[in-house]
């Protein structure tokens, strides 16, 4: 076998050997594997491996790491050198020098063919190694930018379907200090009806919650704070962190909050300075949760107007329930009986009660507020009428009766006006009581007008209320008409109401017609009045009239 | 969730359950793998990380996974990953950790998908 043929199975052999040397302990970091195998090969008693970062060299490993060989030699170019004892083999591959090894206790002191063969070997080693965490990174960095284009994706989607305002402001604040790095990060957001700022923080509150008012920052514009973030940034002032980025969410011309993170992590431990990436990332988040945080709050309100409806809806359905279906017929007396209810239910009720002896018992009431709560009291009222009315020698005593059990039943700060008549056909007499009610009207069959005033005040109102019954004469072709307050204090454009007078006079006009027809001439009458306007209470209308010829 | 990642480590025979409590960021990732680097030390052949009480994850946080996860690989041992949010579990997906582990809705389903003993 020649020389050469030697020389190069001999340099195979080292090869082989090397790289298998490298496979010895192969979850041991490179450096000291790399390490390992030169010792082994090349015989020495001590090996350090250098790398070269970022143009400055860096002892990775030492095999006697008590005593330092110092820093690789300036003159260390691409040729092994003797320096301070040591053999110095730069560790290369494609032109560039990734390394260095340092050799100490070889027996031939100077540049060696097994240093140098050492240095390509482990040079090309370092090389495909650094290529390959270059790779990893830049397919981490790849993902990273995925990830951030997907978290936009995602926010838009799932914070259309949110209705948790909370839940809402975790995940904005979660993401958002998650994909720019941050340490800490603190969300405010605009409190609903003068409701306090909803503050989210991770790491500790960095702004206060005042600073949900104060800020002032370009809209959709965010603003780094790179050196002090300790001092106000752009008017937010901040706190406990050494670098921000604070961003406001907004909807043009709306203020809804603003978000900020701080501190920006790096994997050696350092806060990082914020990029103008980190702030556009950042704004397009913001801009996102302001379109989620405005969609959010306005389907909540969506929702809870959906629901007042259904509950109107409900409170209307009892009131029709309560209020008759149809008029008694009683023989010498001439009847009629409407609600006119509005979109917001009020508590408007009237009955008509056939008594012995021919007589008729009617009520109209009007129960204070609207909705559920006045549509239940109406409800509690028209079961205590129906109730009492056969164990009630007097309407004084029907009327304690109801008050007694509206004060034990009803809740506090509700109460009712009511006007309860009897019509007593055979006496030719009308007797009633008018509990804070407004004055009915008595139409004597000659056109003359008579007030019936209050006898005592509402009912529910003050514990031991008192109440007097008053007579009138009653005689063929009277009339008397009781209404609530919707139907006098009805409104035109001009916010002028209705009023008493112009009802009376309206009643009077043309007191021949039978009172269906004429219960129906003041509902229009009232409908012409107020000329389409909007009106917000119930208007009720009832009249009993005695037949002229009775 | 607090404001530092605890790791708090539980066996189970021969595997090892890791619960963090925070943000698995630089702190709360060195944290969990010093963790792992003792339990694989002393020779479990799985690693279950639950992640129930945690809603944020960083970048560095997911490097230091992924290292993790190749100390295990390399020890021929198993990592799985339960108790996600939809959004970690997301980005573990987009970032390649469940490339190589797998993810388990709870503790309990890791610990029979590995083959746990009591």
């Amino acid at each position: 076998m020649s020389d050469s043929a030697i020389r190069t199975s001999a340099g195979v052999e080292g090869l082989a050997k090397a790289f298998s040397a490298l496979r010895i302990e192969g979850d041991k970091p490179l450096p000291a594997r790399i390490a390992a195998a030169a010792l082994t090969l090349a015989g020495a008693r001590r090996v350090a491996i250098y790398l070269r970062e970022r143009d400055r060299w860096q002892l990775a490993f030492d095999s006697d790491p008590g005593s330092g060989p110092g820093d690789p030699p300036d003159r260390l170019l691409d040729a092994a050198v003797s320096h301070r004892g040591l053999l110095w083999v730069p560790l290369e591959a494609e032109g560039e020098t990734h390394g260095c090894l340092a050799l100490e206790g070889l027996e031939d002191d100077g540049p060696t063919e097994l240093a140098a063969g050492l240095g390509l070997i482990f040079g090309a080693v370092l090389a495909a190694n650094r290529l390959s965490r270059l790779v990893k990174d830049a397919e981490f960095e790849i993902k990273a930018r995925l990830l951030e284009l997907e978290s936009l994706y995602d926010l838009g989607l799932s914070l259309t379907g949110q209705l948790d305002i909370s839940a809402l402001a975790d995940e904005v604040l979660y993401r958002s200090i998650s994909l720019t790095d941050a340490g800490k990060g603190t969300l405010l957001v605009f409190g609903e009806r003068g409701a306090p700022p909803l503050s989210r923080s991770v790491g500790g509150d960095i702004l206060p919650p005042e600073a949900v008012r104060t800020w002032d920052l370009p809209a959709g514009e965010a603003a780094i704070n790179n050196d002090a973030a300790n001092v106000p940034t752009a008017g937010v002032q901040l706190a406990d962190c050494q670098k921000c980025l604070v961003v406001p969410i907004a909807m043009p011309g709306r203020r809804l909050g603003v978000l900020a993170v701080a501190d920006k992590e790096s994997r050696d431990g350092r806060v990082l300075d914020f990029t103008p990436a980190d702030a556009r990332l950042l704004a397009l988040f913001a801009n996102q949760a302001a379109a989620a945080i405005d969609t959010t709050r306005l389907h909540r309100e969506a929702l809870e107007k959906e629901r007042i409806e259904r509950e109107l809806e409900l409170a209307a359905a009892i009131q029709r329930q309560l209020l008759p279906r149809e008029l008694p017929r009683l023989a010498g007396l001439e009847l009629a009986g409407s609600t006119l209810p509005t979109r917001q239910v009020g508590g408007d009720y009237f009955d008509f009660f056939p008594l012995s002896g021919g007589r008729l018992g009617f009520v109209v009431a009007d129960v204070s507020g609207k909705g559920i709560p006045a549509a239940l009291l109406v409800s509690t009222v028209h079961a205590a009428i129906y109730l009492q009315i056969d164990a009630s020698e007097t309407i004084v005593e029907l009327v304690s009766r109801i008050d007694k059990h509206l004060q034990r039943f009803s809740a506090a700060h509700k109460f009712l006006t009511l006007f309860f008549g009897v019509v007593e056909p055979g006496s030719g007499l009308l007797r009633y009581v008018s509990a804070g009610h407004n004055p009915a009207i008595l139409a004597r069959r000659s056109g003359q007008i008579e007030r019936l005033s209050a006898t005592g005040v509402p009912l529910g109102l003050v514990p031991n209320g008192s109440w007097t019954e008053e007579t009138v004469p009653f005689g063929p072709g009277d009339l008397v008409c009781a209404y609530t307050d919707g139907f006098t204090e009805a409104t035109n454009a001009d916010e002028e109401e209705f009023g008493l007078d112009r009802l009376e006079r309206e009643l009077t006009s043309d007191l021949g017609l039978p009172a269906r027809e004429l219960s129906d001439r003041l509902f229009r009458a009232v409908a012409v009045f107020a000329q389409g306007m909007p009106q917000y209470d119930d208007q009720t209308l009832l009249i009993v009239r005695r037949e002229p010829n009775s | 969730m607090s404001e530092t990642c605890k790791v708090s480590v539980e066996r189970r025979g021969d595997v090892a359950v890791l619960s963090t409590d925070g943000y698995i960021n630089n702190q709360g990732g060195e944290e969990i793998a010093r963790e792992a680097y003792v339990e694989l030390e002393k020779g479990v052949r799985a690693l279950i990380l639950n992640l129930q009480k945690t809603r944020i994850v960083n970048s560095i946080g997911i490097s230091i996974l992924i290292e993790v996860l190749e100390k295990v690989m390399e020890r021929k041992a198993v990592l799985a990953f339960c108790g996600l949010t939809p959004t970690i579990d997301k980005t573990f997906r987009i970032m390649g950790l469940a490339q190589y582990a797998a993810i388990y809705p709870t503790e309990e389903e890791a610990l029979q998908a590995v083959g746990a003993t009591a």
